[in-house]
């Protein structure tokens, strides 16, 4: 939009602060309480919780490296830490591709599309918790999984899906992907969606001609939709990224102390042991790792190096 | 007749995603009308066989949902209308703002989704310990407006824009002044947009579980009190106690279908 509107005048470089508040004065009421509550509720927490971080937990000394050098030698906080990245990786994966796949199904054409559609939007509203409390159902040893793999004659011991145990093991895997199961229903869904509105913007002439010229539907896929869908997938990976990064209700209800996340183990720390520093001092972990993925991100978006997604 | 191997993948996948969709709510309402027999079992049965009410009644007659479901009424609400009067007027002014200053103002709006909520819970609960405020209805609120804050401002940027400017113009030289143009013009064409904004925001203070935890000590918010009941409750509890957190959801997002298709999230993902 070029039009500047008439109730908010372009803030001319010459003129005086004074001058700016007198002309805007509107404006700058609407927006203040906005902009006061993001710096007193977002903003002074965080660096709150960072400052707790180095505050030492025993003798209150700051600044300390004593909570850091405390998590390093946890074992439980390693595991958490392997944990979540692994988790975090495993599923933005696995939900791109399968939300790929599920635009792909919902954009052609077929009996019962709608419903389809509509059941999609199903898990969107559903809160995390209670789909973290289905999945203890579904998942536990006498759980509708091992029935239903059971029935399909696919095993005839039930396996334990929430095992937990050293990040390696067959056990592990299984809780990881477990965890990625539940995950997956929730937010796949709203990959889904995005993705969805990008295939309906692609042009159908651009499909007519990639036929006529006699591609496969394989090269149709890679050397068209793939491309021009690039910004819907940007968007998708990075809406779902942050989100993926915070992890927290699901590993909390579905395996609570068996697999542990760094957001877990901050609020075992803080709730069962009252360590509110060295629980400061997970959380700030995880801060740094969200800058340092995001920043990983921008930096090979802004390079264009192809496989940016 | 030829078997097209394509389609029979494309009904298989279809098949399959439609179950994997329904299974978990299909799972909790399922067992929350069963009896023993269906599922105190090494086999569970897919289908309801021995159906029972006494889940429910039990639920519904015991003294700890009702104090649960009012208290999320009650933040729930209260987040959504705060939030709707702090940040519709602050997303005016960005959707005016030059392009480029609006597009640092939006991004930043959608950054502040990055803080994890361990590392703001925390700080925030320690603060709130210090002055009181653990347990009550305000602290909650004012953590759930962390949340619903930058979301709702996002989405009203993107409603906003939709407005013609035109029209503003028109009303001021006719002479309705700065308020009476945006009260009169402006605010009911985004009405709808802010209504869409406020139903997503009441769900999702709803839904919201961190902040609750973190500030509770004995007051439970309904996910709360299911969480609760998952961790420590009988077997029946925690699927009937999340079907009840469930059914508003429910009423809404299907209140919600008509707003929901894909055009309007593609509207609110241009930012």
């Amino acid at each position: 939009m070029t039009v500047v509107a008439p109730t908010l005048e372009r803030r001319r470089l010459g003129g005086s602060l004074a001058d700016f508040i007198r002309r805007n004065w509107l404006e700058i009421v609407m927006v203040l309480p906005l902009v006061i509550y993001i710096l007193g509720f977002t903003l002074v927490p965080t660096l709150q919780a960072i400052q707790m971080g180095f505050v030492d937990e025993e003798t209150k000394a700051f600044p300390s490296l004593a909570n850091y050098r405390y998590l390093l030698n946890r074992p439980q906080f390693g595991r958490a830490f392997i944990n979540h990245i692994t988790l975090t990786l495993t599923g933005l994966a696995l939900e791109m591709t399968v939300g790929m796949i599920v635009a792909l199904v919902l954009h052609r054409e077929f009996k019962g599309r709608g419903i389809l559609r509509a059941t999609l939007m199903v898990p969107m509203g559903v809160p995390t918790l209670v789909s973290g409390i289905a999945m203890i159902y579904i998942l536990s040893t006498t759980g509708y999984l091992n029935e239903l793999l059971f029935r399909l004659n696919l095993t005839s011991v039930p396996i334990d899906w929430r095992a937990g145990g050293v990040p390696g093991t067959l056990g592990w895997v299984r809780t990881l992907l477990s965890v990625v199961l539940a995950d997956m229903w929730k937010v796949t869904p709203m990959v889904s969606l995005i993705l969805l509105a990008g295939l309906e913007s692609i042009p159908q002439q651009i499909y007519e001609a990639a036929n006529i010229d006699g591609a496969s539907a394989w090269q149709t896929f890679w050397k068209v939709t793939f491309p021009l869908l690039r910004p819907s997938l940007t968007m998708a990976f990075v809406i779902r990224g942050i989100d993926a990064f915070r992890i927290f209700d699901l590993p909390m209800v579905l395996m609570g102390r068996v697999f542990m996340v760094i957001t877990t183990y901050a609020y075992d720390e803080y709730q069962q042991f009252h360590n509110y520093n060295i629980s400061a001092a997970a959380a700030t972990i995880l801060f740094v790792l969200i800058i340092i993925c995001i920043s990983i991100y921008l930096f090979v978006a802004e390079r264009g190096k192809g496989e940016a997604r | 007749m030829k078997v097209k191997w394509s389609n029979v993948g494309f009904w298989l996948i279809v098949i399959v995603l439609s179950l994997y969709l329904i299974a978990p709510l299909y799972v909790l309402i399922k067992i929350s009308i069963s009896g023993g027999k269906d599922v105190f079992t090494a086999h569970p049965s897919f289908l309801v066989h021995d159906f029972t009410w006494k889940h429910w009644s039990k639920v519904l007659a015991s003294g700890y949902l009702w104090p649960s479901l009012r208290r999320s009424l009650i933040v729930a609400t209260a987040t959504t209308v705060v939030a709707v009067i702090i940040a519709a007027p602050a997303a005016y002014v960005i959707s005016r703002l030059p392009r480029g200053t609006k597009y640092v103002t939006v991004l930043a709006l959608f950054f502040t989704r990055m803080f994890p909520e361990v590392s703001l819970a925390l700080p925030i609960a320690v603060n709130f310990i210090k002055w009181g405020m653990m347990d009550t209805h305000v602290g909650l609120v004012l953590a759930h407006l962390i949340m619903a804050l930058p979301f709702v401002a996002w989405v009203l940027v993107g409603t906003y824009e939709t407005i013609p400017v035109d029209l503003e113009e028109a009303a001021c030289v006719d002479g309705a002044g700065k308020i009476g143009t945006l009260m009169r013009v402006v605010l009911p064409l985004a009405a709808p947009g802010i209504a869409v904004a406020a139903i997503f925001t009441w769900l999702m203070s709803w839904n919201e579980f961190t902040y609750a935890l973190y500030l509770s000590l004995s007051t439970r918010t309904l996910p709360l009190l299911t969480y609760y009941y998952s961790q420590r409750g009988g077997f029946f509890d925690a699927p009937t106690y999340a079907t009840i957190l469930t059914i508003p959801v429910f009423i809404v997002t299907l209140f919600l279908q008509r707003w929901m298709r894909t055009g309007y999230l593609a509207g609110a993902v241009k930012g």
